[in-house]
């Protein structure tokens, strides 16, 4: 506008899905920024104890699954205290939950921006991971006092901390862009995905160790990809062993699932403004 | 001078269902019971299909035109003759089924006001998230800030959740963004249908202002007759989604006025 003398010239056509897609995606960048700031700040509002939230299920679903699994059960923990096991997978499963839980309603949430300006449409459900990472890591503090509490400290190996969270990102962005996509056209979705949540925390190690899993079940269990991202977040947390078969086919499906996930999302991207 | 918006035997057919007659008969309502198991079964993902009967909706057909950049252009027609669906077409929200745009300028689309305003936050947080959907960058509305306030006339209440405000705060607080907007096209939809008239006459003057002192081309949509006089000086007629007729705003007027 102010002195940009380069011509601006836009094409648009039937059919044509459109080339500049992830060049878009970086002007709306600021968008994308102050959505994520909307989505934060307007989650915990006419709350009493507000982002305490963030902590308080974890902590409470910590408690109950060690009763459960460990003091009822009596599962093995690898020599970790049992809670200190039950958190570091509950912090990943909540990421993961929230972000697909948020992310799948986040296009129908935000229909009347569909229907009224352009965007590219994968900022919406990419915000809804901006607002559970901020609750992850705001409930990732409990870990502090948790382990001067029970004088476990990680060591080196926390180094790869930040790659299992990444993982934990792209399959939670993949699964969304899906789910949300279809969620426009199908609405079955939002009746699904609840329960399918609720049921992929038991199949996942939340609330015990993947090493009780039988041997000729455990690639089986790992095709999801959460297992193998727990264990890595236990490994480089408490030095408990790692499956590594596992551990390489959760990042293999992880990467398909974002990249399936884009390219389905772009896909359905079309008419999302006239079907939503 | 090149035309700043191209539009070249564009067409956009929406599927409309309608339902099937209503069943009358116990077996009747059985058979189609089972001819919807059959029909979900060999689609499964696809709607249901069996009830309704699918028919093409022409919005839009065959319609081509330039606009000159600087005009200001009423787009004028009975409701559904395809108006907003042109400006969906044109603002990128929908794409056609045929035809195409050659736009060359930057354009923002302003189809309601206060898009995107959330009623939990604040007037001030507002103006930057409405202004960042309408395309502004921050540093942008930072700048403008201060006459964004100014001329919606609602600095008291900045630091209140827009849920709060009355109806005339909301919208003329969505007005001011919007006006500060600075595209080379401004498309407009409809949006002095709310306000009073005095804030109507503000907008008007605000638009004009625009497009002469800086060349802004502005498409807008209305069906208040001296709103479109008075803003606009050339029209098209769009009647049953084909163009009818483009020209100088009042023989468009006059055509549009004796049909």
């Amino acid at each position: 506008m102010n002195g940009e003398s380069e011509e601006h010239i836009l094409i648009i056509e039937a059919g044509r899905t459109h080339s500049r897609y992830l060049h878009d995606l970086w002007l709306y960048r600021e968008l994308f920024l102050i959505l994520a700031w909307r989505d934060i700040i307007v989650r915990y509002k006419q709350t009493v104890i507000g982002i305490t939230w963030s902590i308080i299920r974890p902590l409470l679903g910590m408690i109950a699954f060690t009763i459960v699994f460990s003091k009822i059960a009596n599962l093995p923990s690898d020599n970790v205290p049992y809670p200190l096991t039950v958190y570091a997978a509950m912090l990943v499963w909540q990421f993961f939950n929230n972000t697909v839980s948020i992310g799948s309603e986040s296009l129908l949430n935000n229909s009347n921006l569909i229907s009224k300006v352009y965007f590219p449409r994968l900022i919406i459900p990419s915000t809804s991971m901006t607002v559970s990472l901020t609750d992850f890591l705001i409930s990732a503090i409990v870990f502090i006092p948790l382990f001067f509490y029970y004088r476990v400290f990680p060591n080196w190996r926390i180094v790869f901390l930040p790659f299992f969270i990444f993982l934990t990102a792209i399959t939670s962005l993949g699964a969304t862009y899906i789910i949300s996509a279809l969620n426009v056209k199908f609405r079955d979705f939002r009746f699904a995905v609840p329960f399918a949540l609720q049921l992929g925390m038991y199949v996942s190690p939340v609330g015990f160790i993947s090493s009780v899993v039988p041997g000729n079940w455990r690639l089986l269990f790992s095709l999801n990809p959460l297992a193998g991202i727990i264990d890595g977040v236990r490994w480089s947390l408490f030095g408990t062993q790692l499956y590594l078969p596992s551990l390489v086919m959760s990042a293999a499906i992880s990467l398909l699932l974002l990249l399936g996930g884009y390219f389905i999302f772009r896909f359905m991207e079309r008419e999302f403004a006239d079907v939503i | 001078m090149k035309p700043i918006i191209t539009v070249e035997h564009l067409s956009k057919y929406y599927e409309i269902s309608h339902q099937k007659r209503g069943v009358d008969t116990f077996v009747e309502s059985a058979t189609m019971f089972g001819k919807g198991l059959i029909e979900r079964f060999r689609h499964p993902f696809s709607l249901n299909r069996a009830h309704v009967d699918l028919e093409e909706f022409h919005a839009l057909e065959d319609v081509s035109f330039e606009i000159e950049p600087g005009d200001r252009v009423g787009i004028i027609g009975r409701n559904g003759a395809g108006k907003s669906t042109l400006l969906k077409l044109l603002s990128r929200i929908t794409e056609p089924t045929r035809g195409r745009i050659i736009m060359r300028g930057r354009a923002a689309s302003l189809l309601e006001v206060g898009t995107g305003f959330h009623p939990e936050l604040n007037g001030r947080e507002n103006i930057y998230l409405n202004g960042a959907i309408l395309g502004m960058k921050r540093a942008e509305v930072k700048a403008k800030f201060d006459e964004i306030v100014a001329f919606s006339g609602v600095e008291k209440f900045l630091d209140t959740p827009v849920k709060r405000y009355s109806s005339g705060m909301y919208v003329r607080l969505a007005f001011a963004v919007a006006a500060h907007l600075d595209p080379e096209i401004l498309l407009i939809d409809e949006v002095l249908a709310v306000g009073d008239s005095e804030f109507q006459k503000k907008c008007i003057a605000k638009m004009n202002d625009i497009s002469r002192s800086e060349g802004r081309t502005i498409l807008f949509i209305s069906h208040n007759t001296s709103a479109i006089q008075s803003l606009c000086k050339t029209g098209i007629l769009l009647k049953a989604g084909k163009l009818a007729a483009a020209g100088k705003i009042n023989d468009v007027l006059d055509l549009y006025q004796k049909n």
